[in-house]
């Protein structure tokens, strides 16, 4: 009879509550840090201004193709050239006197090397040290993510899989602790063969990359996570994954895992067919699911447009937000066949998993969550605050690779529908912990 | 008024569809070799039997068509001058539906159709279905925009005087169609002509007749009556006789550029017992060109530049032959399209891995292969021998005059050309003949500007491949020598195959308007 009670999500809304008011009043309200101020400042402004928006995402984008300041000048101009004429257009976009954007946008290019910094922990495996073991040293769990370009050919994917090594093989020299290495990994970067009508040639294309990094990970004792990236891959990645970590070889290590994109429409189908075969592989390691609300929504919801297909996304918000808490609570009832890591900065999602593991007695043993470093650092520090276990995802690259990187996370939280902007805007916390 | 969209694509990353492609497949298989007769009018007619074969696997006989004679296109003219009547006094609403229809039952063909396309022509599946999709985008599109200009256009009006414009059928209708969209163009320029109440004569390709037989019974059968569309699947005999008779009014052709020039010459010969002229809309080919910017994108370069250089082998008028890249990214880009190219997978194009299909066939594969002995290649992918391959090539820095630069190929062969700026390669690409397509990749506004104003091509595309126009999106068509210029899937198309009559009444009657 007590479980019945606890299955049923109305009964959990108290302790959410409860839990997301106090993690709420652990974090600083962004526009109170000082060193924030430029980016809470341009965060305000491109959420009014959509034209501007567009135009500094622009420049933004290609500022590590601009070889010299005036070609960056030039590139800057012609972007606020375009903003300004797309909101004489539409005079419903006109929020601000066009000529305030100038200055407003030089702040922000300049910041803009500034800013991939807050989000990037290093160039590579031996810059970034420093910084990891800072975080290990203040309790905080890391994931480590290689940025790079595209992988076109085989030699671009012997170079990501050789930088793969060389992480894992660096970071384990650093680690004080068992389990501490941590490295999540592109199976697009680990072959260019990835075909959307044909999962097997991408499947064997990076298998034996993916199968010698699994080799490293359980010589210096890491934990491998694969990535999930656009719904064309989904299939070749989920099906290399479980097939090699099927192999007798991987029973007993490494720890490895996969993601779960809740914003996929057939993401409950997709969780069983994780948890079926979680069941039948036994592993010294249980198996790690990351959940995730999915990064690719954009990409998305237009090739779908453009081809006449039903998205594969929910394409409502709170449909989005109630499939997140239902995989939620399935994962954490399958602990500790899987290990579960609940990557969300919405305090709302955090708050809901954290009453149904108390509810189920589930304990950091079975249950972390994850945040992005640059963005999430206050959610972080107030989970963390709590006791319960948290895991920083930082991004390893240059700074091409990395403008890439804070283009995509500045969209996202710069949306509408943005957790984090609704925070930074001061929305009420009882507002944002109400069910979806 | 205007509700067109286009036909949803066939979602083939789901294995459930690819699974029911194949299925498709294994039924069209057990049906080879079809029977492709001559319609004319009201006729099935046999004549001496050629056959259509499988690229991919040269000794598969696809169909078995009945070659037309000269004076098979006199008896299908002959028809078409009964069909003229006919179909050009239905009401506009009553063709359209009828095309619509059509577009009906090939949606219910869909999987069966691009397996068809895959046998006969060596589509790989993606493009197939594309083709599949566009051949009922252009019934349907047709049909909505005859009805539109079934209203004709609003004229000044004066005191005492009613002016009136509207659109009639120019006459009987010759249709060229080529194999490498064997059922979109096919259908395409065969609804436009009918859509506006011509009647039709179709001589489709002489590598693909099953396919285009496809588009003309489902035409008959969604209510197109058989006198105005005739079918003479052949060689250059019928195409020529077609061309040349005084009786026809309009000619549509796609295909190559000295195929296209021989008909306008003879269109514009003037044949005792003509009483109009000729009118020819031609499609012709092309030598396209994608710019590379110093600050383009070099992940979506590779991607564009290979898809459109080397998908179905490269054999679509819109396909990339040249790429003008920026001195300043010019060596990483080619490494990097040379270990990509290697990616490439040569193989049938019935096999979903496949990223480069056969040619159409051995004359094609060996023209092709004079093209790729010609010079040295920076890198050169995968071949085989059981079926019309040519390896995907990359050539770089051939000089201006080289015949790879210069001359379309029509084949998975690409060029890269180092320039100095991108006003550089404007001035290559001005200096062409032809100005099908183009692309660009850059991140300046300004940049995506000054190439729009300067290009010649009709058709440019700006950060993505530049093969893959949709109806109603792109509307699809150049100028100089790739042909006539009106734009197929475009609000224009249509009346290129109408003329306009201006009716004026006197309203005044004893000095009193009435």
């Amino acid at each position: 009879m007590a479980a019945t009670t606890q299955e049923r999500p109305m009964d959990l809304e108290r302790p959410i509550k409860e839990i997301g008011t106090d993690l709420a009043a652990r974090m600083p309200r962004p526009r109170l840090v000082s060193t924030a101020r430029v980016e809470q400042r341009m965060t305000e402004m491109l959420m009014k201004d959509p034209a501007l928006r567009a135009a500094l995402f622009r420049f933004v984008d290609v500022r590590p193709a601009c070889d010299t300041p005036a070609d960056l000048i030039r590139h800057l101009h012609e972007f606020l050239e375009e903003a300004e004429s797309k909101t004489a257009q539409r005079a419903s976009t006109f929020t601000g006197r066009p000529l305030a954007r100038r200055p407003i946008a030089a702040v922000a290019g300049a910041g803009v090397k500034r800013m991939a910094q807050q989000f990037i922990v290093g160039e590579d495996a031996k810059d970034a040290l420093p910084e990891i073991t800072k975080l290990w040293k203040h309790g905080v769990e890391t994931t480590v993510d290689l940025l790079g370009e595209a992988t076109v050919s085989e030699t671009e994917a012997d170079v990501y899989m050789r930088r793969c090594e060389e992480t894992l093989r660096a970071l384990a020299g650093a680690a004080t602790k068992p389990g501490q290495v941590n490295l999540s990994v592109k199976v697009s970067a680990l072959t260019p063969l990835l075909r959307p009508t044909a999962p097997e040639r991408g499947i064997e294309g990076a298998r034996p990359r993916l199968e010698h990094l699994l080799r490293v990970a359980k010589e210096v004792g890491a934990h491998l996570h694969v990535d999930m990236e656009s719904f064309d891959t989904r299939e070749a990645i989920t099906e290399l994954t479980l097939d090699l970590l099927s192999q007798p070889e991987f029973a007993d290590g490494p720890s490895a895992g996969i993601v779960l994109q809740a914003y996929l429409v057939e993401s409950p189908e997709h969780l069983d067919h994780l948890l079926d075969w979680a069941e039948r592989t036994p592993r010294t390691h249980p198996f790690v699911i990351r959940l995730v609300k999915g990064a690719y929504w954009d990409h998305e919801v237009v090739q779908a447009a453009q081809n006449g297909w039903a998205p594969p996304v929910f394409t409502d918000r709170r449909e989005c937000d109630r499939n997140f808490e239902q995989l939620t609570r399935r994962l954490i009832d399958a602990t500790p066949t899987v290990r579960v890591a609940i990557a969300s900065h919405n305090l709302r999602s955090i708050s809901h998993a954290a009453a149904y593991a108390d509810a189920r007695g589930v304990g950091n043993a079975d249950l972390e969550f994850q945040i992005l470093r640059g963005l999430g650092d206050d959610t972080q520090a107030a989970i963390a605050a709590t006791g319960r276990q948290v895991r920083a995802y930082c991004p390893v690259g240059d700074l091409v690779a990395g403008m890439a990187y804070l283009v995509r996370r500045l969209l996202e939280n710069t949306a509408n529908d943005s957790f984090l902007a609704a925070h930074a805007s001061g929305t009420d916390t009882a507002e944002l912990l109400e069910a979806p | 008024m205007n509700t067109f969209r286009n036909e949803p694509l066939l979602e083939l990353r789901r294995s459930t569809v690819r699974n029911e492609a194949l299925a498709a497949l294994a039924a069209l298989d057990a049906k080879l070799p079809l029977e492709v007769p001559m319609l004319i009018g009201e006729d099935v007619v046999q004549g001496q039997v050629f056959s259509s074969v499988d690229p991919s696997a040269p000794a598969t006989v696809v169909a078995n068509a009945h070659a037309a004679t000269a004076a098979h296109v006199g008896d299908a003219i002959t028809a078409a001058e009964r069909g003229q009547k006919v179909w050009s006094q239905r009401p506009a609403s009553e063709r359209a539906a009828a095309l619509s229809r059509a577009a009906g039952i090939l949606r219910s063909r869909r999987y069966e159709l691009a397996a068809l396309a895959v046998r006969e022509a060596g589509k790989p599946w993606a493009e197939a279905d594309g083709d599949v999709a566009e051949a009922i985008d252009f019934l349907e599109y047709y049909a909505q925009g005859a009805l539109a200009l079934d209203g004709g256009r609003p004229l000044i009006q004066m005191p005492g005087e009613r002016n009136a414009m509207r659109y009639v059928a120019r006459g009987i209708t010759g249709v060229i169609a080529p194999w490498n969209f064997p059922l979109a163009i096919a259908a395409g320029m065969v609804s436009a002509a009918l859509a506006t109440g011509n009647a039709v004569i179709l001589k489709p390709a002489e590598q693909a007749p099953a396919c285009a037989k496809a588009v003309v019974d489902a035409l008959h059968a969604g209510g197109v009556p058989l006198e105005a569309l005739s079918f003479l699947p052949g060689g250059d005999e019928p195409g020529k006789a077609l061309v040349a008779d005084p009786r026809i009014h309009t000619i549509v052709f796609t295909g190559s550029c000295a195929a296209g020039l021989n008909i306008l010459q003879t269109a514009n010969t003037f044949v005792p017992g003509q009483r109009h002229i000729k009118k020819v809309i031609a499609e012709m080919g092309g030598k396209n060109a994608i710019i590379v910017d110093s600050d383009a994108d070099l992940d979506d370069v590779v991607p564009g530049l290979l898809k459109s250089a080397f998908a179905f082998a490269g054999q679509k008028c819109s396909a990339a032959s040249r790429a003008l890249i920026h001195k300043a990214v010019a060596d990483e880009l080619a490494e990097r399209l040379a270990g990509a190219i290697s990616t490439l997978r040569v193989g049938p194009a019935a096999d979903f891995g496949t990223d480069v299909p056969p040619v159409i066939d051995i004359a094609a594969q060996q023209r092709i292969q004079g093209y790729v002995d010609s010079a040295r290649p920076l890198a050169q992918g995968d071949t085989r021998d059981d079926g019309f391959y040519v390896a995907p090539t990359l050539f770089h820095g051939l000089p201006a005059d080289h015949k790879v630069i210069q001359e379309e190929i029509f084949g998975p062969v690409l060029s890269l050309e180092t320039v100095d700026n991108v006003e550089h390669a404007c001035d290559l690409v001005d200096a062409g003949g032809f100005a099908l397509t183009g692309g660009l990749f850059s991140r300046s506004p300004r940049t995506i500007e000054y190439v729009s104003d300067r290009t010649p091509v009709g058709n440019l595309y700006i950060n993505r491949e530049i093969t893959g126009a949709m109806v109603g999106r792109q509307p699809f068509g150049g100028g100089r020598l790739s042909g006539t210029g009106p734009k197929a899937g475009g609000p224009d198309y249509l009346l290129q195959f109408v003329e306009a009559r201006a009716v004026t009444e006197n309203t005044v009657r004893h000095g009193l308007v009435v």
